[in-house]
């Protein structure tokens, strides 16, 4: 009985695991793959390296959290696969419909509902854990602010982010023994960023172990039958190395296209914000979604810079909800025939239209996705532990 | 009779369909198309790509280029001339702004992706909000 259990569960844990690979590496090495710097075989590989480093490192505190912080007992086998089931539905959901369902706190809705069922959910936990959702998503938004205003501009001044044909190094075979040398057309400035992404890119695999190995693999250690916490952190970095290497070249193009649109330099800024955050969320054991911190820094880099040449309190205050009465607002037809500002000095005309390209109620329909996501799993878990209470 | 025709387009094929119609119907009128980039998206890339570039106008009508591309070929088949806009931002709210000008607004039925729920759920249904708010008579054609 516990092994058919168990081998249930596995499965459902490489099902979930394997989702979770395919949109992770598309996050973490669409950017640098769609630059040409990296070969997709070479990212999924540098991918499953990292996130099973991330998981088996910080990642054990978030599992600490998920099997036994959230509800006051430990997890058992029964209830970890009946919670497993509703992250993958979450997971199909998100398949299906195109939606972006937060793989993370899906997990924690569900383990929430399951406490809440059984009166066992630890509020204290809990509330820590939605407080830091809260705030993760503005302190993202307010780096990827200052980012975009006031690093970025200057940065980009100066870093050319290069990628030349031919191969970066080729082995030089004249000698006694084989060196490596530049390739035909490489330079110390190509070289150094192609180790830049591939390090930030490896930094943010890293964080996507340390965030999502816990949700395929925490519902498999708990209780009577359950595996040891080694064996389910290699399952987990196994499943989501296999999404790596398959479904991830789709999700490279899709997730990774549209973060090609970001200039290179900026999509780098905003892996290294968004992997530090969960990082170090991970690292105090709060389970956070990747997604989440890298969209936001995204929206953060775009908006501080749209808003640039406005004063900060402008930028706050001023209200975006109705364009004809913003001061100065210039609409597209007048704008017709205008020369070309000169480099250096201000634009605008063109700016205030770049406002335009972040409308409030846009972004707060993002954040109602982060709501409904844990809030549905919460639902859907408590009435099921609450109908069939022999699963707990 | 109808003088000044909006025509928001986008890379769908109703939206061909909407030139087409106010091309053959409105053999008079000065018809504008209108394509909004930009648009917000799951990961934000096109708008936050726009919002980084140093000139806008150039980068988004470099991103509209495609569309008024089409646009033109459809026009020119039918030995007319199109006037050229280019939005960003939120579709429904760049017509609507600009609604005032126009004495009718021709649109498609439905936009590109408009299946994708992820689409639909940021913008909405773009030809059902601009028909229920437009200021002037909404056009849709299937």
């Amino acid at each position: 009985m516990v092994e058919t259990l168990l081998a249930i569960g596995i499965v459902a844990s490489i099902f979930v695991g394997f989702n979770i690979g395919g949109s992770s590496t598309g996050i973490a090495w669409g950017p640098p793959v769609g630059a040409g710097i990296v070969k997709k075989t070479t990212a999924a590989a540098l991918m499953t390296f990292f996130v099973f480093l991330g998981g088996w490192t910080v990642g054990r505190n978030v599992m600490d959290t998920l099997s036994e912080g959230i509800i006051t007992i430990d997890l058992t086998l029964t209830a970890g696969v009946a919670v497993l089931f509703f992250i993958g539905l979450g997971i199909l959901i998100a398949n299906i419909f195109g939606v972006p369902v937060p793989t993370s706190m899906t997990t924690v809705g569900a383990i929430a509902g399951l406490g809440l069922a059984t009166d066992t959910l630890n509020y204290a936990t809990i509330a820590e854990i939605v407080s830091w959702w809260v705030v993760t998503p503005i302190i993202g938004f307010w780096i990827g602010g200052i980012i975009g205003r006031y690093i970025y501009p200057e940065v980009n001044r100066r870093v050319q982010i290069e990628k030349s044909d031919g191969p970066l190094l080729t082995l030089d075979r004249d000698g006694t023994l084989p060196k490596p040398t530049f390739g035909p057309n490489t330079t110390w400035a190509e070289l150094g960023t192609t180790v830049v992404v591939l390090v930030i890119g490896c930094y943010m695999a890293f964080s996507a172990g340390a965030s999502n190995v816990p949700n395929a693999a925490a519902p498999l250690v708990g209780g009577v039958g359950g595996l040891p916490d080694d064996t389910a952190i290699i399952i987990a970095t196994l499943a989501i190395g296999l999404g790596g290497f398959t479904i991830a070249r789709r999700t490279m193009e899709s997730v990774g296209g549209e973060l090609s649109d970001i200039p290179l330099l900026a999509a780098l800024f905003v892996m290294l914000t968004a992997s530090t955050i969960t990082t170090l969320l991970s690292w105090i054991g709060i389970p956070i979604s990747l997604v989440m911190a890298t969209v936001m820094t995204i929206v953060g880099i775009g908006w501080g810079r749209a808003t640039r040449p406005i004063t900060f309190r402008e930028a706050v205050t001023r209200d975006t909800g109705e364009p004809e009465i913003v001061p100065g607002a210039i609409t597209a037809e007048e704008m017709e025939g205008k020369p070309a500002a000169p480099i250096g000095e201000e634009e605008p005309e063109e700016v205030l239209k770049a406002g335009d390209l972040f409308n409030p109620r846009a972004i707060m329909k993002y954040i109602s996705m982060w709501i409904i996501g844990p809030s549905v799993s919460t639902i859907l878990a408590y009435g099921f532990f609450i109908l069939i209470p022999g699963v707990a | 009779m109808l003088s000044r025709i909006l025509v928001p387009m986008d890379n769908s094929e109703h939206a061909s369909h909407a030139l087409e119609y106010a091309l053959e119907n409105h053999p008079e009128a000065d018809v504008t198309v209108l394509n909004v980039v930009g648009v917000p998206s799951m990961m934000m890339g096109e708008a936050v790509g726009l919002s980084l570039e140093n000139d806008l106008d150039e980068a988004a009508a470099e991103h509209a280029e495609p569309v008024f591309e089409r646009a033109r070929e459809i026009a020119d088949e039918r030995g007319r001339e199109i006037d050229e806009i280019v939005g960003v931002g939120h579709p429904a709210r760049n017509i609507l702004d600009r609604a005032e000008d126009y004495d009718t607004i021709v649109l498609g039925a439905h936009g590109e992706d408009w299946k994708r729920a992820t689409r639909r759920f940021l913008v909405g249904n773009i030809t059902e909000t601009v028909s229920k708010r437009a200021p002037v008579p909404v056009i849709v054609v299937h």
